[in-house]
């Protein structure tokens, strides 16, 4: 079957799905670009599906969204301005080959896993990429807002507004986004002393997705282990398949909620004990707090800090009135002796 | 009417509790929103300002965030009590009048030695015209910052378009409300302005002071008090120092 076939009859059994069917069927639960503009995405990572393309070079997901972004990121200057007075350039377009770790061109990648669990080994293949998270605050907390998270719930980095400051990066409990230094709006600023680049990773293909395409890796995925949909969809068959094959989910609550869930046969615990998080490799443990939701009630209080600053005058204005009233009680009682 | 006469003392107050703490809530409260929005930037690791003793929590934007939050609660809150409480009072001395430009430059070459400074009211037209410019930053600042707070907390998926005009506005209006702080501190360092320095902390400036350079004012506060204040602090021979130091004050009584 080719691709061009497979997206038409996913798209076509999407428009079928039905609650029922979902809890009837194991399908490959496709997506619609329809649902993309109106209605929030999520995926999923189905990791008991996944085989990490063992019988190629690299797992197509990589090579597919390595084509697609391969002329994403226009041609570093020469030299790179070297930063002041952290003198930390990151450059990898000499490295674009690079498909075992997150990099500014390589927004996704595959992380083997021996795992020991139930008293059987057990080889899981994890593909890695931005979770697309709830309420992301790599996007939240850009002091240019050149990353959003859309309505459709992808969150995107604009590479003509970012420069490249990393923050979005300090910011993810993955440290998803990756820097490549020497493009970008800072050029054109103060490239010495502000910015160092542009931060780059998974858009979910955004552009695609406006125009009724899938995104790369879950159209090219030869045994439909990433899927797309909306998101009560997405959810409701996860929460489904989970509980056919009694087993994990993972980022359902991580990081207050994303947009992809993956499950998993085994447990996550035992996945994370295989990975060493580093610059570019992401781990996966369970514990993943939202840290600017400690935050949110205090924002809260400014939002009503307005009303406050009414009550507040209304509060000094009725003191000053009986104020003067009282002083001029006093005044009259004392002319009258 | 907060504004007296202590003319035994040699003082005139010229600012209310109410107003002392407003401006130091706004001022305090801005600096922190100052500092702390400089640490929204990631300059703390770049510029090794976490090396600095006590400062190793810059880097961390979250905790800046608590700050930032906690400054505009009572930044907001004070400048809404600020706009709020002098509107109900009419109390508009602080609003930009006509020809305020012109008199500014007059006032300004008259601290360099060139030509003498007009008598003044209660505040001086440059302070009127800094006035109007903090206060269109602060609303600035406020509003942009109110869409971001909601943003975080309610909706990160809002209108892009809105994100970047709420954050862009902050940015602009940041980098104006600090160079408005800067010449804010400047004005301080003009020796002209130094006794009034004194009155932001206790709320009382020298009477001398007054007399010889806001006798408008003076004569305002005398003209609607009837005397009476002058006469509780029982100063007649107050008075006769005033008249001393301040001759221009006195032609105009007359």
């Amino acid at each position: 079957m080719n691709q061009k076939n497979k997206a038409e009859i996913s798209r076509r059994s999407f428009l079928q799905v039905t609650a029922g069917a979902i809890m009837l069927s194991g399908i490959s639960l496709p997506e619609s670009a329809n649902a993309a503009k109106s209605e929030g995405l999520a995926t999923i990572i189905d990791l008991s599906l996944c085989d990490g393309c063992v019988n190629r070079k690299i797992p197509v997901c990589v090579s597919i969204c390595k084509e697609i972004n391969k002329n994403k990121i226009p041609l570093p200057v020469e030299p790179i301005p070297e930063p002041w007075p952290r003198k930390m350039i990151e450059d990898w377009s000499k490295k674009q080959e690079v498909f075992d770790r997150l990099t500014p061109y390589n927004f996704i990648y595959v992380h083997r896993a021996e795992v020991n669990f139930a008293g059987r080994k057990k080889t899981i293949y994890v593909p890695r990429r931005c979770m697309h998270c709830e309420n992301p605050p790599c996007a939240t907390i850009c002091p240019f807002s050149a990353n959003h998270k859309f309505k459709n719930g992808a969150v995107v980095i604009n590479q003509n507004q970012c420069f490249g400051g990393a923050k979005c990066r300090d910011v993810c409990p993955w440290e998803i986004p990756q820097r490549q230094s020497g493009v970008g709006i800072y050029l054109h600023v103060l490239p010495g002393f502000m910015g160092n680049g542009v931060m780059y990773k998974c858009d979910l293909c955004l552009d695609r997705i406006n125009q009724g395409q899938l995104p790369g890796c879950i159209e090219a995925c030869p045994r439909e282990a990433l899927l797309i949909g909306a998101k009560k969809v997405i959810q409701a068959v996860t929460l489904e398949r989970v509980r056919r094959m009694k087993g994990y989910i993972y980022g359902m609550e991580q990081n207050g909620g994303t947009s992809t869930l993956y499950i998993s046969p085994v447990p996550f615990e035992e996945i994370n004990k295989t990975m060493t998080k580093k610059s570019g490799q992401p781990d996966m443990k369970m514990d993943v707090p939202r840290r600017m939701a400690g935050t949110d009630p205090l924002g809260k209080m400014v939002l009503t800090a307005p009303v406050l600053g009414l009550a507040a005058a209304g509060a000094a204005g009725a003191w000053n009135w009986f104020s003067r009233r009282k002083e001029k009680m006093n005044k009259k009682e004392g002319e009258n002796g | 009417m907060a504004e007296k006469i202590l003319a035994q003392k040699n003082l005139v107050v010229r600012h209310s509790t109410v107003e002392l703490i407003e401006h130091w809530a706004i001022a305090v409260s801005g600096l922190v929103l100052l500092m702390t929005g400089i640490f929204e930037l990631p300059v703390a690791k770049r510029y090794y300002i976490i090396t600095i003793p006590g400062l190793g929590w810059t880097a961390d934007f979250i905790t800046s965030l608590y700050l930032h939050y906690s400054a505009a609660l009572v930044f907001t809150a004070a400048a809404v009590f600020h706009v709020v409480y002098h509107t109900a009072r009419g109390e508009f001395g602080l609003l930009p009048r006509k020809g305020d430009f012109s008199a500014s430059i007059a006032v300004i070459k008259s601290m360099f030695g060139f030509g003498e400074e007009p008598p003044m009211p209660k505040y001086l037209p440059e302070q009127r015209l800094a006035y109007a410019g903090m206060a269109f930053s602060i609303l600035m600042l406020i509003i942009s910052g109110l869409v971001k707070t909601y943003k975080n907390i309610y909706a990160p998926d809002i209108s892009h378009t809105v994100v970047l005009w709420a954050t862009w506005i902050h940015n602009i209006f940041f980098v104006l409300f600090f160079l408005a702080f800067l010449a804010h501190m400047a004005a301080i360092a003009l020796k002209p302005n130094w006794p009034l320095v004194r009155g932001i902390f206790t709320g009382r400036v020298r009477l001398d002071y007054a007399r010889h350079r806001h006798p408008l004012w003076l004569a305002d506060i005398e003209q609607k008090s009837g005397g009476t204040e002058i006469d509780k602090t029982g100063q007649a021979a107050g008075v006769e120092t005033q008249q001393e130091n301040a001759p221009s004050t006195r032609e105009k009584r007359r």
